[in-house]
């Protein structure tokens, strides 16, 4: 959630009760807590072997290796786009099958909406998703389906219903119910209160979520290929193995300008939302 | 119109598992065109009665005839019933995202084409009363602006201009001031007496401030514990009725005159 939670988006769950941050937790407390995220450091240092010599002289190296990167091969500017577009097309479609399933998982996993027996095994059930990784999902569908686009897009799709559906069910828990009653109270059918009072409610915050969705899915994507499961990831693996950095140098131009391009247009229609 | 507007028969009910708002009512009329406030301490049964004469209680028991219609504890009431009542709420229960004319047509809906309107699609009677409605309640200005723009007062008349574009026969006002400053309360009280008076509409308002409500209506009725405790003119209601009203809910409010 802290990824979200950074866009710092005026939040439009206002009908949703403040989480209660409790206050009653003892005072030694985060003498305890500090203590235990010094452990964990510690631990993380000394159990991975690191020798700080090895980073001093690592500087000569590094700038071999940005020397050997210029200037870019932009002979192999027509495969990187093409494998680029490639990768933007599992982004889309794995976007879109993400947000049929969310369609159906989201309502079902809503406190509001689905009672608890549903929406508790729901909810695990989004939360395991969430916890594949989904270079692992994709590696199985590798083996399901064989190599290609086609079993980056079902990965991308099953990993990315994990958060989407969660984030369509906390949009429908944050829709306030009095202005429904209210459309009731005026003779509104089921479908007219749905699509007057429900939805003009969460509109915005579902195609803010489903965008940031998008976006995710793309640069996750990027990496894909490394496990065979189409786009630009395989090049990216193959001029790495091979030493061509001069090719590394302007695989990785493009996909820095066709990320950057993707956040803009986002952030454009993000505006216009409001 | 022939009849009452509201008839109620020995009535009872009961939330479960809780006293606050129970209603019993042995019998009560309204008749067409009538004015009246709604008295009560907070839990005395105003919301529900309310709720009730809107057609949204369920499970209640008794007769309860409203606008010539008999209300069945176990159903909604049609679309074309609900129409006829509205129901202006204290918390306004307007979509806030959405502009004020939006808000005013969504009065409409009941109205309206059930499947043509899920395309945006309203007909021409539909928007001249919203543009009525508006007019009534003096929001014109405001028609483009977004509900989360407003001020509380601009609110409850958005609120009050979705009601009349229902071109209701009984106007119900959940404690509809209650949210306001005093100024602004007189205001929507005025308009309220004002619209219910220019369309010969049935108006039952319930507050906590008999005072102030005291000038727009003709009638007063007190609910205690769900009981009928007084019912009235405005100038019969004394201050020892208030004060055995309100006894049990602390501060007495300001007595009437």
């Amino acid at each position: 959630m802290s990824t979200r939670d950074s866009l710092a988006i005026p939040a439009a769950k206002t009908g949703a009760p403040p989480r209660d941050r409790g206050g009653r937790s003892p005072s030694y407390a985060p003498f305890l807590l500090s203590l235990a995220l010094a452990a964990l450091i510690i631990w993380s240092w000394t159990g991975s072997d690191i020798e700080l010599d090895r980073l001093a002289s690592s500087g000569g190296r590094i700038a071999d290796f940005l020397g050997r990167m210029l200037p870019p091969d932009l002979s192999v500017l027509p495969v990187v786009l093409e494998s680029s577009a490639e990768t933007l097309r599992i982004a889309v479609l794995g976007t879109f099958g993400c947000v049929v399933l969310s369609l159906v998982l989201g309502p079902l996993a809503a406190e509001t909406l689905t009672p608890r027996w549903l929406h508790r095994p729901v909810q695990w059930l989004l939360a395991t998703v969430r916890g594949i990784p989904l270079l692992l999902v994709a590696m199985l569908m590798v083996g399901a389906v064989g190599l290609g686009p086609l079993p980056g897009i079902l990965a991308v799709a099953f990993h990315a219903t994990g958060m989407l559906a969660k984030f369509y069910a906390e949009a429908i828990d944050g829709v306030d119910r009095a202005p429904i009653e209210a459309l009731d109270s005026a003779g509104a059918s089921f479908l007219q209160k749905l699509r007057f009072g429900a939805w003009p409610q969460m509109a915005p915050d579902i195609v803010r979520d489903t965008l940031f969705r998008f976006e995710m899915n793309l640069r996750e994507s990027l990496i894909l290929g490394v496990v065979g499961a189409g786009g630009i990831g395989f090049y990216i693996q193959v001029y790495v193995r091979t030493f061509q950095y001069q090719k590394v140098a302007t695989l990785t131009l493009v996909v820095v300008a066709f990320v950057i391009l993707i956040e803009l247009a986002n952030g454009m229609i993000r505006r216009m939302l409001r | 119109m022939p009849g009452s507007a509201v008839a109620l028969d020995n009535l009872s009910f009961r939330y479960k598992g809780e006293d606050r708002g129970s209603l019993a009512i042995t019998q009560l009329r309204i008749e067409a065109g009538e004015k009246v406030a709604l008295i009560g301490a907070s839990g005395a049964g105003k919301s529900t009665l309310l709720r009730l004469l809107d057609g949204r209680l369920r499970a209640f028991r008794g007769h309860a005839k409203v606008l010539g219609r008999t209300l069945d504890p176990a159903r909604t009431p049609s679309r074309a019933w609900r129409c006829n009542t509205g129901f202006v709420f204290q918390e306004f229960a307007l979509v806030e995202r959405e502009s004020v004319r939006q808000n005013v047509l969504n009065g409409r809906l009941g109205r309206t084409h059930p499947w043509q309107s899920l395309l945006g699609r309203f007909s021409e009677d539909d928007h001249d009363a919203v543009e009525r409605a508006m007019g009534d309640v003096g929001i014109d200005d405001l028609a483009g602006k977004r509900v989360d723009r407003l001020s509380g007062g601009q609110r409850q008349r958005v609120a009050i201009a979705r009601c009349l574009a229902q071109d209701p026969a009984l106007l119900l006002a959940d404690e509809p001031i209650s949210n306001l400053d005093p100024v602004t309360a007189q205001a929507v009280l005025a308009l309220l007496h004002d619209c219910a008076a220019r369309r010969g509409v049935t108006l039952l308002v319930s507050s906590h401030q008999p005072r102030l409500v005291a000038r727009y209506v003709g009638r007063f009725i007190a609910l205690d514990q769900g009981h009928v405790v007084f019912d009235g003119p405005p100038e019969a209601l004394r201050d020892d009725t208030l004060t055995d009203i309100y006894e049990e809910a602390g501060p007495v409010p300001e007595p009437v005159s």
